[in-house]
């Protein structure tokens, strides 16, 4: 098991795996400070 | 997010093996504006064409995210008419996170999931029931309170 989040950055990118692994995105809108 | 609730070892795990994670700064356009973003975090649900389900805004506690994401991961199924699947996700909430604050809203969607899927409205009663017993002052309660009736 991962030891940490792989968060995707590209919103094309993640929809692509989204219907490749048929999953929903958790899509985290965030301030990066 | 990142000190507490996105390191916790069970919240990696369930993100990992039921969702894409993507993140996006606040400001980045034209996704800040195309989902009118305010104010983070804003955590989103997205279903496979990118059709938002689910959002919640500020901090979540590891035993309120998972909840929340089961719940997000329901409506989605739910709003796309795969009843199985939203039940799926909404009896793993129950089950597991009966007193988290995404409880009340599973139990109402749970009714009515099985209403939509068998036609037969004894399953809202029991989602009145269920929430004036567990969360009587829930709005999800008052959302329930005409099933009462049937």
């Amino acid at each position: 098991m991962a030891d940490n989040i792989k968060w995707e950055t590209d919103m094309d990118a993640a929809m692509a795996l989204a219907r490749a692994q048929n999953k929903p995105v958790l899509l985290d809108f965030f301030n990066p400070g | 997010m990142d000190a507490v609730t996105y390191p916790d070892a069970k919240v990696i795990r369930f993100i990992t093996e039921n969702m894409i994670p993507l993140r996006i700064a606040f400001d980045a356009q034209p996704l800040s504006t195309d989902f009118n973003i305010k104010w983070t975090p804003a955590l989103i649900t997205l279903d496979v064409d990118g059709k938002e389900h689910h959002r919640t805004v500020g901090f979540l506690a590891p035993e309120e995210l998972i909840p929340s994401l089961l719940l997000g991961m329901g409506k989605s199924y739910f709003e796309t008419d795969r009843f199985d699947k939203a039940l799926g996700s909404l009896e793993k909430l129950l089950e597991e996170y009966p007193e988290s604050d995404s409880a009340p809203e599973a139990l109402y969607l749970r009714g009515v999931c099985r209403y939509k899927s068998t036609h037969d409205p004894k399953p809202l009663k029991e989602a009145y029931d269920q929430l004036n017993a567990a969360h009587p002052s829930s709005e999800w309660t008052k959302r329930a309170y005409p099933y009462r009736l049937l």
